[in-house]
């Protein structure tokens, strides 16, 4: 799928402002950028984006939602009049097609940057690229160790890795938890990463972790629930995409093992459809980590990200936290390109702005975001927690600060930054 | 200098020099993706051809050799274009245990054999993955992967390009020297009848795991090549059911010619990126491909090569 938003004068603009301008007028429509409500009409600033969506994720609402801010920004001024011609890739999980789109993007077009990417495969094959290149990726949907150990990629999620072990923390201090069973992929700098620091973090605690760890291509959740059986756990991490992780609920759900288990899990699990899938079994016995704010948060950021994919998403787009995520991604990019001459932007300037973000904050976030000149970046590693109670989700911690070893290198940075989680 | 010489060679210097030239980044990746496919295609070509023997396991020897010039780059410093011969002579050896079931079968139960075998691989690569940089003999930290050395001459996807084609077009020259001399003669011979075959002095059993050898030798440096191309590689890039699918574009494109191996190259890889950039999902090819399969079958025995081959060869009179 490709999806080129390019800013044309005429009709179609005057119906996105005028629109734009009326659903500003009840109290709750979008604001973007400068404000303005007038069409940027200059010459373009092209923006890349890559997300997968293929089997077996859709990692398109990042990008979905960045497309929707940029288009509210291209209807209300753009940056200081230059339109943001975006421009989407898919790299349907197959890492040959994430090579070849990412060199189209950062090469062939020329792209200023990318934002609201979110890819397994296409940050693992393209983080050379984009280093070799000097061309940043604000990135919005992560589950690699690329993401957050490459100098020129910087993601508003937080990946499997923190969220999870922010899930297990609550598990370990709330729940009693002494023995967790990470259920991950089998895949080096995914499953088995996060994994192996969950593992980390339950030994640095003095107690017991183990992962289990599938097929990406074979999945069989009764064989895997049968082994976190055997294994003795107390704690399930559901370490996994929403899909496969609502799909080992329900393995649980039919073998009546709700009980012989804490569940916990990161954010994937927290979709706005969630509760049509998994029904009341689940109700107050399934804890998940959230790394943005609730969806139905009062927060301005959290109103206004509804109110840009209401009025210039699409209608298939998702609404889950890769977008609120897309959204931020999009927001602190645009402010970043606002700082800076028209005339002079370009990927040198561009890359430069991005590394100056310092303090960014939002209510969608915890504690504030930041990029900083360094070799890994991980700006959200704070979270809050919910409980799964059918209807809603209930938040019951609010946010907490994550702690890891893994940590380490980030805290040293965010230290030198002058910033707090 | 005869023509069948002369005109391979022009389109290769036609390809190293002007291709690259022409062509934007994200075509030069596409091409290069195609050229080393086409040189796994070759091997199934060689079999096929020569022997009327189905290898549907070709993608996972091109794993294996993938697996092997991974697990050389980061476990010793020796250059690239060393790592592509090791890699490609090791998953000789792998090709030619496959061989051992073709001793005895053919048809319909060899290729259940060789599917059952790109299987197995399919659930090894997953199981141990691919290395990328850790320790120990699989080489697998739960990191993210470290660079992979690419030859000095090909450090830029340029540069990569015009060594990859250059590399096909030397394994293609391997397959038309066998073609021509002895063991040639001796599958043309197997082909026809085993029995007359041996009754004239040709040692069957070596002549078949020699071929066997020799396409899994060009799958090991097809392997070599996309680990090179790609940086690091991914076990869902080698499933079996893409075997099969690359036997069927290798007939589709036509197992009789090295033409037919760039068709098949060019339908894997490059039919899918040009769906993609126009906007359309690069599964459609699935479809094509099955029509052109039926196409193949029903009317173009030899493949679109030997459609266009005999199109060109007719021309002249």
């Amino acid at each position: 799928m490709k999806l080129t938003t390019t800013l044309l004068a005429g009709a179609a603009a005057l119906c996105l402002a005028s629109f734009a301008n009326s659903a500003a007028a009840d109290g709750h429509g979008p604001s973007c950028g400068l404000n303005t409500g007038e069409a940027a009409t200059g010459e373009p600033i092209k923006v890349g984006g890559i997300n997968g969506n293929a089997p077996p994720g859709d990692f398109s609402g990042g990008t979905d939602a960045a497309a929707a801010y940029f288009d509210c920004v291209n209807a209300n001024g753009g940056i200081n009049g230059r339109p943001i011609e975006y421009i989407v890739e898919n790299d349907q999980w197959n890492p040959e097609l994430a090579g070849q789109v990412a060199a189209k993007l950062v090469n062939d077009d020329g792209v200023v940057a990318l934002v609201g990417n979110g890819s397994v495969v296409s940050m693992a094959v393209n983080a050379n690229l984009y280093e070799e290149e000097d061309v940043m990726v604000m990135a919005s949907g992560c589950a690699i160790s690329e993401c957050y150990e490459s100098s020129n990629i910087v993601s508003t999620n937080q990946g499997p890795l923190p969220s999870g072990i922010g899930a297990l923390t609550y598990a370990v201090e709330e729940l009693g938890t002494k023995n967790a069973a990470c259920i991950g992929f089998n895949i080096p700098n995914n499953g088995g990463w996060a994994c192996d620091w969950m593992e980390d973090y339950m030994s640095s605690q003095g107690l017991t972790g183990t992962s289990i760890l599938m097929d990406p291509t074979a999945v069989d959740l009764n064989s895997v629930y049968l082994q976190a059986l055997s294994e003795g756990a107390d704690t399930i991490l559901l370490m996994l995409p929403a899909g496969p992780a609502i799909g080992l609920l329900k393995v649980a759900e039919e073998q009546g093992g709700r009980d012989l288990f804490k569940w916990v899990s990161p954010t994937p699990l927290y979709e706005p459809g969630v509760a049509d899938v998994l029904g009341d079994y689940w109700n107050d016995n399934l804890y998940i980590h959230i790394e943005l704010a609730p969806f139905d948060s009062d927060g301005a950021d959290n109103q206004n990200w509804a109110a840009v994919v209401e009025a210039f998403g699409q209608d298939g787009d998702r609404r889950d936290t890769f977008s609120q995520s897309g959204y931020i991604s999009a927001k602190f990019f645009v402010e970043a390109l606002l700082e800076l001459d028209t005339d002079s932007i370009d990927r040198a300037t561009v890359s430069d702005a991005i590394r100056a973000i310092n303090g960014a904050e939002s209510d969608l976030l915890c504690a504030p975001y930041y990029v900083g000149d360094a070799d890994r970046h991980m700006p959200n590693s704070t979270g809050r927690m919910v409980a799964y109670t059918g209807s809603a989700f209930e938040v019951v911690r609010d946010c907490f600060a994550i702690e890891s070893s893994y940590f380490e290198p980030i805290r040293a940075q965010e230290a030198a930054l002058g910033i707090t989680q | 200098m005869p023509r069948s010489q002369i005109t391979p060679l022009a389109i290769l210097l036609i390809g190293v020099l002007i291709l690259p030239l022409i062509l934007s980044s994200l075509w030069v990746k596409v091409v290069t993706s195609a050229a080393i496919f086409a040189l796994g295609a070759a091997g199934i070509s060689v079999l096929f051809a020569q022997l009327g023997l189905i290898n549907l396991a070709q993608i996972a020897l091109i794993g294996v050799g993938g697996w092997v010039a991974l697990r050389l780059n980061y476990a010793t410093p020796l250059p690239f274009t060393v790592i592509v011969v090791i890699a490609g002579v090791a998953t000789a050896f792998v090709g030619a245990i496959l061989a051992l079931p073709a001793l005895r079968m053919r048809g319909l139960y060899l290729a259940l054999v060789t599917l059952m075998a790109a299987g197995a691989f399919q659930i090894l690569f997953n199981a141990f993955q691919f290395p990328n940089g850790g320790e120990g003999f699989w080489g697998v930290a739960r990191q993210s992967a470290a660079d992979i050395r690419r030859p000095s001459v090909a450090q830029s996807d340029v540069g990569y390009l015009r060594y990859t084609l250059v590399i096909m077009a030397a394994g293609f020259g391997l397959v038309a020297l066998h073609r021509i001399t002895g063991p040639g003669r001796a599958w043309a011979m197997i082909r026809q009848s085993e029995a007359n075959a041996m009754a004239a002095g040709i040692n069957v059993t070596f002549y078949k795991i020699w071929a066997f050898a020799l396409s899994g030798l060009l799958a090991g440096i097809a392997g070599a090549l996309l680990s090179g191309a790609l940086g690091q590689l991914d076990a869902r890039s080698f499933l079996a059911s893409e075997g099969i699918l690359l036997f069927a574009l290798a007939v589709v494109g036509g197992a009789y010619s090295w033409v037919g191996a760039i068709i098949a190259g060019v339908l894997y890889k490059l039919l899918p990126a040009l769906l993609n950039d126009w906007g359309l999902s690069a599964d459609l090819a699935l479809i094509l491909f099955g029509a052109a399969l039926l196409h193949a079958i029903m009317t173009a025995p030899r493949g679109i090569a030997g459609q266009l081959l005999g199109a060109l060869q007719r021309k002249p009179s």
